[in-house]
């Protein structure tokens, strides 16, 4: 049965970096994966595809028409068989991004372009509206993991992620569920519990705790996921061990959202 | 928001921003309409006019054009679509184009104000629009009168009137009309302009000549307000409703532009009895009101009316058509009871 997850996180928390590793190392366990990045930047798949940006859905679709575009447009393979497909939107400032994310969905669904062992989507900052949800609607992402780091703007995010989380668990026939929280670490002192408690207070559990590493910025520079650039490095050791967590997660939740003043007395538990 | 959902309200009372707008700028004759959105928001509107029109003995097709936006401009933004919109009407020539926004070009915040404030040979005129902000089909013709008198610079008054807000979407807005004037005609007065129905665009400018304004019915007071501030214009704040308020209205006119009304509200009465007489058979008639009621207006009317015929309002029995809005002045009640003898008489 086809793994649909999905990572949702606030922007510049590590999202895009920590989804290609993911679809990386699940790539070397055999897996046919499809990644696709819900972002109007269009980075997301950008290390897999060894630093190109791949023309957007939208880009096609504006330029051509939506008839024009097909199946081999829009989905390019990258690192190690990892198939790449990139949403994008508007440019900055008109029209209506979200419609986009709606958009191009349909429009995969029209090529039956959602297939594979695992898709991961990679979505966007915040659920900013109905649009950014559409990955976790009825028939997409089931598994929803939150990427945060132990800064409180950071777990703020995230825990907005949770409210819509249980508000469209809440629909009839919604798949959608909290699958664990991944921390991208800042560094801070005793950041792994910090996010570890909050993830249990959230009704969710840590399922990785990924320390700041230089190599990732070393793979970056060189155009490469972590797991291509260096394979025997403990990161990369990592993301594989997230991937085979993904792969036996059989947790799902509906998440208990926090509110602001018991996130900031959580946050003050841990300085 | 309409806080009831009862469909007779809905219906009646509710309506679209757009719709109330379009019905005034499409009754600029030498105008183009531009609807910023799908396709859809036009074509019914267009339906519409143009039925009412036809009735009005008005061949011409209302000129209302689409800037036809599918998914992709809502994606992507919608200001190209509206100019090259723009720039299709423009290039007929209109005396004025006038951009009427939709709920999906204000959702996604299509800067229309600045599409239109661009350099296009004529004058684009931006209606605020969008439904979904919570107004309804009379703050539609309300934002539409008020975006066009903003324009117009102060004058000074020379005795006239000025007709303001006509319901431009009733079957009977000719004949309203028409009783006005015969009723200020009688006072001495004469009509400055129709604000707006079926004038030119170079006429818009007149609007400040007169010396004050008969509002088409409370509804138009927001802006009979603003016009008076702006241009220091009086106004009667309705058309005449019923057989008093008929006299009555004839009364407020003369003070309020310091006429002597006298011989024509004693006219007026004899034409009432005449119209009372005409309609003497109708003594002892039982009717039954609409069973979804009718206005508070309406029923002061009636009962006005059914009183002065010695008819009775029963509760249950022959039920009379009523007209949507209080009939205007002694025609507009002989025109009703005509409607009732034809159905009492069945």
């Amino acid at each position: 049965m086809m793994k649909q997850i999905a990572l949702y996180g606030k922007g510049g928390i590590g999202k895009s970096t920590t989804s290609a590793n993911l679809s990386a190392a699940l790539s070397f366990k055999g897996l046919n994966v499809l990644q696709i990045g819900c972002d109007p930047k269009r980075d997301s798949t950008r290390m897999l595809m060894h630093g190109s940006f791949i023309p957007t859905v939208m880009d096609l679709v504006r330029e051509r028409g939506d008839t024009a575009v097909g199946l081999e447009d829009v989905v390019y393979t990258g690192f190690n068989g990892v198939r790449c497909v990139e949403a994008g939107g508007p440019e900055p400032g008109v029209g209506c991004a979200g419609r986009g994310i709606i958009a191009t969905f349909q429009l995969l669904e029209k090529f039956g372009a959602l297939s594979g062992d695992v898709i991961v989507y990679d979505v966007l900052g915040d659920v900013v509206c109905g649009g950014f949800a559409m990955p976790m609607r009825e028939g997409y992402a089931q598994e929803i993991y939150l990427v945060t780091s132990g800064e409180l703007m950071s777990l703020y995010a995230a825990n907005n992620i949770c409210k819509a989380i249980r508000r469209l668990s809440q629909r009839k026939k919604s798949t959608c569920r909290l699958a664990g929280v991944i921390c991208n670490a800042k560094n801070q002192p005793r950041e792994e519990e910090l996010v570890g408690e909050f993830a249990r207070r959230v009704n969710s559990a840590l399922v990785q705790f990924i320390p700041h590493d230089r190599v990732v910025q070393l793979a970056e520079l060189h155009k490469q996921t972590v797991i291509e650039y260096a394979p025997d490095s403990a990161q990369a050791e990592r993301y594989r061990t997230l991937a085979s967590k993904v792969m036996e997660n059989v947790t799902f939740t509906i998440p208990t959202p926090l509110e602001i003043d018991e996130l900031e007395s959580l946050a003050l538990e841990y300085l | 928001m309409s806080s009831n959902p009862l469909p007779s309200n809905t219906s009646r009372l509710g309506g679209c921003t757009l719709t109330g707008a379009l019905s005034v700028t499409t009754s600029v004759s030498d105008s183009i309409s531009i609807v910023h959105g799908p396709k859809g928001c036009s074509h019914h509107n267009f339906s519409l006019l143009h039925t009412i029109a036809l009735e009005n003995n008005r061949l011409n097709l209302p000129s209302v054009y689409s800037s036809g936006l599918l998914e992709s401009e809502i994606i992507f933004g919608g200001e190209a679509a509206l100019e090259r919109a723009i720039a299709a009407c423009a290039s007929s020539s209109p005396k004025c184009i006038f951009v009427l926004s939709t709920c999906v070009a204000e959702t996604i915040g299509d800067d229309v104000f600045s599409v239109c404030s661009m350099d296009w040979g004529v004058p684009v005129i931006p209606v605020p629009t969008a439904g979904f902000l919570g107004g309804a089909f009379q703050n539609g013709v309300l934002n539409a009168l008020s975006t066009l008198s903003d324009g117009v610079s102060p004058g000074s008054p020379d005795g006239t009137v000025n007709i303001i807000g006509e319901k431009n979407l009733e079957f009977e807005v000719e004949e309203n009309y028409t009783e006005v004037l015969r009723l200020l005609s009688a006072l001495g007065l004469s009509v400055n302009l129709r604000f707006i129905h079926q004038i030119s665009y170079d006429e818009i400018p007149q609007l400040a000549r007169a010396s004050f304004n008969v509002l088409r019915d409370k509804e138009v007071v927001p802006l009979g307000d603003h016009l008076k501030a702006r241009f220091g214009m009086p106004y009667l704040e309705s058309f005449p409703v019923g057989l008093a308020g008929t006299l009555r209205f004839l009364e407020m006119a003369a003070d309020t532009c310091g006429v002597s009304y006298h011989a024509a509200v004693q006219d007026e009465r004899a034409v009432q009895e005449e119209l009372l007489a005409d309609f003497s058979d109708l003594s002892g008639a039982r009717i039954v009101l609409p069973p979804d009621g009718v206005s508070a207006g309406d029923g002061a009317v009636i009962r006005e009316v059914v009183t002065a015929l010695g008819m009775k309002i029963a509760d249950s029995g022959l039920c009379v058509p009523m007209p949507l809005s209080p009939p205007v002045g002694t025609s507009g009640i002989r025109r009703m009871l005509h409607r009732w003898r034809r159905m009492i008489r069945a």
